[in-house]
């Protein structure tokens, strides 16, 4: 048994994939057939009320899968990368773990790759899902603006699994993790009402790939994209300092 | 093995450890005794880098990687397996025993038959045994338990008491308990906290002999007051307690005292000895003395 081992059975046995492939497969193949179908849905329950739509166009379907992913598919992935990354919201496992490597670097990169690859993966598999039913249902989306967007979605995604990291060294369980890092991700857009600061926050490649699909310029990510690569491996490194350091 | 200089932890206003200077000689079985509260877990800590202290330095002969660590109640991911916990710690630590090394400590510590099982079903007392097995398969050289028996039955006890044993010489054991009894039976040295404090330090041994009052237990064919009123009058005579009516506890000034003169006492008044035993002082009787 290795720490990448644990890691796999901790996402298998605890069924950890499945909510979060569902998250983002669920919002994936529902964004599309919302936006397409969007008329008719208000024309049958809407009570009467006459709200006439434009025609959906193929980027309103990716939209509203980054709409629904960027929050509850985000949401579910803090969730699981907390109960990975908290180390010692059970002191006696911790124990177990801090006794034994000669480095809590052993313990916490397996236990950030492996959670980062399966909320990546399960982006995937949402952008993917929301691509083929945007095609089939609305019409053609680039595929090298959509790879670009997923790209940059994913760069936001290992991002947060970092902060999720930096935030459990210092909390004391996977709850209190959750809420200070769910304030930290609500509290970058409220600095991005700064002028001219928002296209330089990681929240900023939130609606990369909506944004792109749509046809705003690659050039307009770029920045964000520096910080948060940045922004990530610094508080990944902080994250190992800081539990090495803490007192259990 | 381990010594420690001026161990002091705070904890804000609260004072865990007050100057604390251990000594542990390497392949012993060191007993850590004391009240709750006493500074137990904290100085164990302390001893498994867990823990920084406020002042003090701990010097040991041994690297951390050949150290291990049982908590008092041990935990592990539910959904894992026994044999997958033993076989996590034998193989994350920096100097792996080979695999069969598992099968091995899972049959010492009687976990052979759960050895598959998901240990989310498992007793404290399996949790126990299961955390032994984890902390022993690297045949590490320090082993920092604490309190290993307490959520033990009788015979899961026994089986820890043998292993600490069986260890001694090989590996150096600190061990806390609240039974005293274990203690006594395992341990080589003892190190008695009190509020922070070291309140004894020494070999069993020496704590036995050297606080305890001489007692013995004399039985008697009744009539006995006459004699126990004999003894009452002696002078080497500190107590006489009459347990019933052929039976009766003396408390003597020394044991040379009572070694020269009970005999002759008993003479004097013509008791007819059926028995005469001197009383073993116990460590709980001792430690009560220094702690209370």
């Amino acid at each position: 048994m290795t720490l990448w081992r644990l890691e796999w059975l901790r996402l298998v046995r605890t069924r950890r994939w499945i909510v979060l492939t569902f998250a983002y497969l669920f919002f994936g193949l529902l964004g599309p057939v919302s936006a397409r179908y969007m008329g008719e849905i208000v024309k049958r329950f809407g009570g009467g009320v006459t709200v006439s739509f434009p025609d959906p166009t193929p980027a309103d379907g990716i939209t509203q899968f980054v709409g629904n992913a960027s929050q509850i598919g985000l949401l579910v992935a803090v969730v699981v990368a907390a109960g990975a990354l908290s180390l010692d919201a059970t002191p006696e496992i911790g124990t177990f773990f801090r006794t034994r490597v000669p480095s809590l670097a052993r313990i916490l990169l397996p236990r950030f790759a492996v959670t980062s690859a399966a909320v990546i993966g399960a982006f995937a598999l949402g952008t993917l899902a929301a691509w083929y039913e945007t095609v089939v249902l609305i019409g053609n989306v680039p595929a090298g603006r959509l790879f670009v967007g997923w790209i940059l979605g994913a760069i936001y995604l290992l991002f947060v699994v970092c902060v999720v990291a930096l935030v459990a060294a210092r909390t004391s369980s996977v709850l209190s993790t959750v809420l200070a890092t769910v304030v930290i991700l609500l509290g970058l857009p409220i600095v991005g009402i700064v002028p001219d600061v928002a296209e330089w926050l990681p929240s900023h490649l939130v609606g990369a790939l909506d944004g792109l699909v749509r046809g705003v310029n690659y050039t307009d990510y770029l920045r964000a994209a520096v910080v948060t690569v940045s922004a990530g491996i610094a508080a990944l490194w902080a994250a190992i300092r800081m539990t090495s350091r803490r007192e259990l | 093995m381990i010594r420690t200089k001026g161990l002091t932890k705070r904890y804000g206003d609260v004072l865990a450890l007050d100057d604390i200077d251990l000594k542990v000689a390497a392949g012993s079985v060191y007993g850590l005794i004391g009240p709750n509260g006493a500074g137990k877990t904290t100085l164990l800590g302390i001893l498994a880098g867990l823990k920084r202290p406020t002042n003090g330095s701990v010097e040991m002969d041994v690297s951390s990687s050949d150290v291990a660590v049982l908590p008092d109640t041990p935990r592990f991911d539910a959904w894992l397996s026994a044999r997958e916990v033993v076989d996590l710690a034998r193989n994350i630590g920096a100097k792996p025993a080979p695999p069969d090394r598992v099968e091995t400590v899972l049959d010492e510590a009687g976990l052979t038959d759960a050895a598959d099982r998901p240990i989310g079903g498992f007793s404290r007392g399996m949790l126990q045994r299961l955390g032994l097995a984890a902390t022993i398969v690297n045949e590490p050289q320090l082993l920092l338990l604490d309190e290993p028996s307490s959520a033990l039955d009788p015979i899961g006890r026994r089986e820890v008491l043998d292993l600490v044993s069986r260890l001694r010489g090989e590996s150096t054991v600190v061990f806390s308990s609240h039974i005293l009894a274990d203690v006594q039976e395992v341990c080589d040295t003892v190190g008695i906290l009190r509020e922070g404090r070291l309140a004894y330090q020494g070999s069993v041994s020496d704590l036995l002999s050297k606080r305890t009052t001489p007692r013995y237990l004399v039985r008697l064919r009744p009539p006995i007051e006459q004699t126990v009123e004999a003894l009452r009058q002696a002078d080497w005579v500190v107590a006489v307690d009459q347990l019933g009516p052929d039976q009766v506890r003396i408390e003597a000034a020394s044991v040379a005292a009572a070694e020269s003169s009970l005999a002759a006492v008993l003479a004097q008044t013509q008791a007819r000895v059926v028995s005469l035993v001197p009383e073993a002082a116990t460590l709980e009787d001792v430690v009560l003395g220094i702690v209370t």
